[in-house]
């Protein structure tokens, strides 16, 4: 059952590249958003074990195997929920019937790497659907044709390739020392600890790697000029989903349940994270782009996931899966609000739009909602995956981390809160560049991601208790 | 059925929050002072009782559990009075204002989180609505106007800090005894121990507004609507963190006089009187001078708190109680003068005790009150006080007595400015419905004081159960001597401001003879520019380290910007000359490759 994630978008791709007239952007949008929407409403109905066992009919179309647990469930709905959000924000941004057809084939290809990588069960098949995301992403990038965007692009697209040669050099590597490349055979090589130098090379190796496609510091030179230079859908995309699940679920699967480590990859994991948490935070203070602002916000906030990732506890475990869900949800509204300043003022430059935001009820309401989660304010959802990193790295002893952790929470709340003053409440004599009304489309964004950030912080006990996700499970 | 009205005294209020932002224009006022009120009665029928209430749900030890004792019942009673009295003034206060509407919301889903806090005895689920207790602060004072968010973004930003102290001490203290359930948690004061006590207490003290933490409150006073003051920093504010810090050095750490802890608690008491009554004395605002001692009385409660003993401790959480009844009340009869003159600019008011009969007789009471005055409440919780302060140390009671001179100082120079002198205009008295709330609340102060073994012996005692020794602290004090000081205190203050009017020349200008003393010039001139203020001095500070990270940044930047690409482009360029089309020179790589193969293969 789990092929299908693959499968359906595949043939919709095949369909709606069928040379009939009809096919074209109205049609493939209504189907792709009918797709998208339908993935979390299909995870929240069935629960996991519900999707693994699967006739074997269908595995016959895939030369390789899948493998369904819980963790790539909340992924599967988180994927759904991004790729839906913005699948409405290129409805409202981009005008052309041409271009708008294009972005959502990229789109589905996109949509159908990041699900194959979440279900891939060897790490060579999970890097093929690593590079078909990136690639997918590349030319979204692109699809804008100003200087800007083809400059960020470019710089992704370097940084990735020198990602791709790590990684596939560690997955040589990975052949070599333990004869096998699905998950299980390489975590038996650990455990037989034969070749255990050879496997540790390749470990470093595919870390240097992840390093880079997760956008840590001192990886993250694309990961502004990417954000910020792409079109708004575009954003949503990149800073919600695509590179998390490139970079930071991958480390999440590998380094937590495939890889055996030594206790100097945890630390350095976790040097890593904390580096990236405070070093981004500071940096971010000096931003006057909004889009800039939260790229850098998001490489403080995966400095968070990556700490985890590294402490290594299941309840470390627990909080960087949940902070990755969390984060996907309020960075991605976050980035279609400031979509919403854009298309209403033409512009995210804080100078230009300074105190218009008050005019934007929807958006300087939900944006509140989105950066206080951020800054791990209850009841919203970013308290508590913030609070169970900061409970899981103290009872890992982890005094120093934790600490710094907890402080950097009091720099991500005063920038945002900064940037809030500084958009939305300063009075302002110059005239707005006002370029119509925000589209229902947006606001609609706006209310649901909204909705599920308030929502999971309220009810997020229950959620973490629940039969569909079973996140307690998974840990042990 | 117990376990029920516990689930409905954070429900209810959070429900009804909600409908109120809903309802039309005339059914807000109603649905808040309706709920307002039914979470008062369930206040009242379960006080006296006790219960536990647990309801599995995030796991890992995070339950939500609730505890309901003879403390957290009457806390609960206290913040729901309030809750009542506050949805009551501002049926009127914010008549036709467009911030009716949220103001209900934020007032009612606070009722909540304070309830849920009160009752927590789980670590994580008090964390929780202390918490979120900061995104209704910062509504309500966010409301206030444009100038306001600035505040609002000032207090969310002191009150978070001190929030995040507070998580790494529910953290530390979890990890340190191995559960989160606050009734089984007792602990020594070891380093560690002793580490946790001191995030708690920053988080507690910091939300009662004691220093270094107050800095918002006096800004907050000119940009927030007032009954926000009158309900957050005056009463419920104290009310949470006095309880707290009453719970930790109770029982979860059991400190003793003998602790350096104990001592520093009281030294940030002591503190924290001077500093903020010296503040207050020169201040020409009423709600400005009120938000001031809104902070000084904090640190008699901290100090008392702190002293360990049961007179010291008793004594401060009568004095949170009485605070919060005339320090409420004065902020009202400020909103009323607010209401009826459009200011509260002391230079522009005077004589108004003639048109405003009720709000000065109010007035007179709750001063009286806060100055400690014979008979009204103030007068008994600050001789405990005293009483305690003066058995730890000298210099703990001569502060103590000290802040007193000051405070009645400060406020015959408010009331002699604003209510007495010549009238300028003609006002009318306050609308009833404002009226009515001052008058409960002053008339409360009075039966405190005149009755005050009904909420000693009622109230506060059984909180101290076998701790009090069977010694009944009500009435008047055993030491007498401490009668007598204070007396004659009061009346220096009396002969002091009438001196200073004389000298000075004008009600106003009462204090200007210690605004200009020779080193407090100085000192003031600081304070006014902010120098003492932490949240304005880190703000400079952060901007000057984001400076330089922002630097850094730029730097591997131009790495991977600049450097990468120009070296891939270097390289390409490169390649494009040597791929120039000249057959011979592909041979010989080609030659060269396969001598390396061969090279490598022999190895």
């Amino acid at each position: 059952m789990a092929a299908l994630f693959i499968l359906v978008p595949f043939i919709l791709l095949l369909i709606l590249n069928l040379p009939f007239k009809f096919l074209k952007a109205p049609v493939a949008f209504w189907l792709s958003a009918a797709l998208f929407l339908t993935q979390p409403l299909l995870v929240l109905i069935h629960p996991w074990f519900a999707w693994s066992n699967y006739p074997a009919a269908l595995s016959r179309f895939l030369i390789f195997k899948l493998w369904l647990d819980p963790l790539a469930l909340i992924m599967l709905f988180t994927i759904g929920i991004v790729v839906f959000v913005s699948l409405l924000v290129a409805k409202s941004t981009i005008t052309t019937e041409r271009r708008s057809f294009n972005f959502i084939n990229l789109l589905l290809v996109s949509f159908i790497g990041m699900n194959a990588t979440v279900l891939a069960a060897d790490i060579f098949s999970l890097y093929v659907f690593v590079e078909i995301t990136a690639v997918a992403v590349f030319v979204l990038m692109a699809i804008e044709k100003n200087r800007f965007a083809i400059e960020g692009t470019f710089k992704y697209l370097v940084l990735s390739m020198f990602a791709s040669i790590f990684i596939l050099t560690s997955i040589a590597f990975f052949i070599l020392a333990a004869g096998e490349i699905s998950f299980a055979g390489i975590h038996n090589a650990f455990l037989v600890n034969s070749n255990i130098i050879l496997l540790n090379f390749a470990v470093a190796l595919f870390l240097c790697g992840l390093f880079i496609k997760c956008g840590v510091v001192p990886f993250h030179g694309w990961v502004p000029d990417a954000y910020s230079e792409a079109q708004s859908a575009v954003s949503v995309l990149l800073a919600g989903i695509a590179t998390k699940i490139t970079g930071v679920y991958v480390l999440m699967r590998l380094f937590s349940s495939v890889f055996v480590l030594k206790d100097s990859f945890h630390n350095l994991i976790m040097l890593i994270g904390i580096i990236s948490i405070v070093f981004a935070a500071l940096a971010a203070f000096r931003q006057n782009n909004i889009k800039r602002m939260l790229s850098y916000s998001s490489i403080s906030q995966v400095g968070y996931i990556v700490l985890a990732i590294g402490c290594a506890t299941p309840l470390a475990i627990l909080g960087a899966v949940l902070h990755f869900f969390n984060h996907a949800i309020f960075k991605s509204l976050l980035f279609v609000n400031a979509a919403s300043l854009e298309k209403k003022f033409g512009s995210t430059d804080m100078s230009i739009i300074t105190g218009l935001g008050n005019q934007l009820p929807v958006t300087s309401g939900t944006w509140l909602v989105g950066l206080l989660s951020t800054a791990g304010i209850p009841p919203l959802s970013g308290f508590w995956s913030k609070l169970i990193i900061i409970i899981a790295l103290f009872n890992a002893q982890r005094f120093t981390y934790g600490w710094i952790a907890l402080l950097a929470s009091v720099l991500t709340l005063a920038y945002f809160l900064f940037m809030e003053r500084n958009v939305f409440f300063i009075k302002t004599e110059a005239a707005p560049g006002d370029k119509g009304g925000v589209p229902f489309s947006l606001k609609f964004c706006e209310i649901l991601l909204a909705a599920i950030t308030i929502g999971v912080g309220l009810g997020f006990p229950f959620i973490l208790n629940s039969q569909i996700f079973q996140l307690k499970g998974f840990l042990h | 059925m117990i376990e029920t009205f516990l689930l409905l005294l954070i429900v209810l209020p959070l429900i009804s929050g909600v409908l109120s932002l809903i309802l039309p224009r005339g059914w807000r006022g109603v649905c808040a002072v309706a709920a307002s009120l039914a979470n008062f009665l369930f206040a009242v029928y379960l006080f006296k009782k006790e219960s536990i209430f647990v309801l599995p749900w995030a796991g890992f030890g995070i339950d939500f559990s609730l505890r309901l004792n003879h403390f957290s019942g009457f806390i609960i009673l206290a913040a729901s009075f309030f809750g009542l009295l506050i949805s009551l003034y501002s049926l009127n206060f914010l008549k036709g204002k467009d911030s009716q509407r949220q103001f209900y919301t934020y007032l009612l889903i606070s009722i909540s989180f304070v309830n849920g806090a009160v009752l927590a005895n789980n670590l994580v689920v008090l964390l929780f609505f202390w918490e979120a207790l900061l995104l209704t602060q910062y509504g309500m004072i966010a409301i206030g106007g444009r100038q306001a968010f600035k505040t609002a973004t000032k207090a969310l930003i002191i009150s978070g800090a001190a929030d995040l102290c507070m998580m790494a001490g529910v953290i530390l203290t979890g990890y340190l005894a191995k559960t989160l359930i606050i009734s089984d948690i007792s602990l020594s004061l070891n380093p560690l121990g002793s580490l946790a006590f001191i995030l708690l207490a920053a988080g507690a003290i910091s939300k009662a507004g004691s220093i270094p933490f107050h800095t918002w409150i006096p800004d907050a006073a000119e940009a927030a609507p007032l009954p926000f003051m009158a309900f957050f920093p005056a009463a419920i504010e104290k009310l949470l963190g006095i309880y707290f810090l009453a719970r930790i050095t109770l029982d979860i750490f059991k400190l003793n006089t003998n602790s350096m802890l104990s001592s520093l608690l009281m030294i940030i008491g002591a503190l924290t009187i001077l500093i903020a009554v010296m503040m207050a004395l020169i201040q020409k605002d009423y709600k400005k001078l009120l938000s001031y001692h809104a902070i000084s009385q904090v640190g008699y409660m901290i100090l008392g708190i702190g002293t360990c003993l049961p007179a010291g401790i008793i004594g401060g959480i009568f004095h949170m109680i009485n605070h919060a009844l005339y320090k409420c009340g004065l902020f009202l009869t400020g909103g009323s003068v607010e209401k009826q003159t459009g200011t509260t600019d002391l230079a522009k008011l005077g004589g108004l005790s003639s048109s405003m009969p009720v709000t000065f007789i109010c007035f007179l009471i709750t001063a009286a009150s806060i100055s400690g005055v014979w008979p009204f409440n103030g007068f008994f919780s600050k001789e405990l006080i005293y009483d305690a302060a003066l058995e730890r140390g000298k210099v703990f009671y001569l502060a103590a007595i000290l802040g007193s001179f000051f405070t009645a100082a400060s406020f015959l120079k408010l009331g002699h400015t604003a209510f007495l002198g010549k009238a300028g205009q003609k006002y009318k008295e306050a609308p009833v419905l404002m009226l009515i709330p001052m008058v409960i609340l002053a008339l409360t102060c009075v039966i405190f004081g005149v009755f005050n073994r009904l909420p000693i012996n009622n109230f506060i005692q059984p909180i101290l159960g076998a701790g009090a020794h069977g010694h009944d602290f009500s009435g008047m004090p055993d030491n007498f001597m401490l009668v007598i000081v204070t007396i004659i205190v009061l009346l220096a203050a009396f002969l002091h401001h009438f001196i200073a009017v004389r000298i000075n020349g004008g009600a106003i200008k009462a204090a200007e003879h210690i605004h200009r003393a020779p080193v407090l010039s100085i000192i003031y001139l600081w304070a006014e520019k902010k120098y003492f203020d932490p949240y304005e001095m880190g703000i400079k500070l952060i901007d000057k380290i984001a400076k330089i990270f922002w630097r850094i940044d730029r730097g591997i930047d131009w790495v991977y910007g600049s450097l990468v690409t120009n070296l891939t482009f270097a390289l390409s360029r490169t390649i494009h000359k040597i791929q120039a089309g000249y057959y011979i020179i592909y041979v010989i790589w080609s030659l060269a490759g396969a001598f390396l193969v061969i090279l490598f293969v022999l190895r």
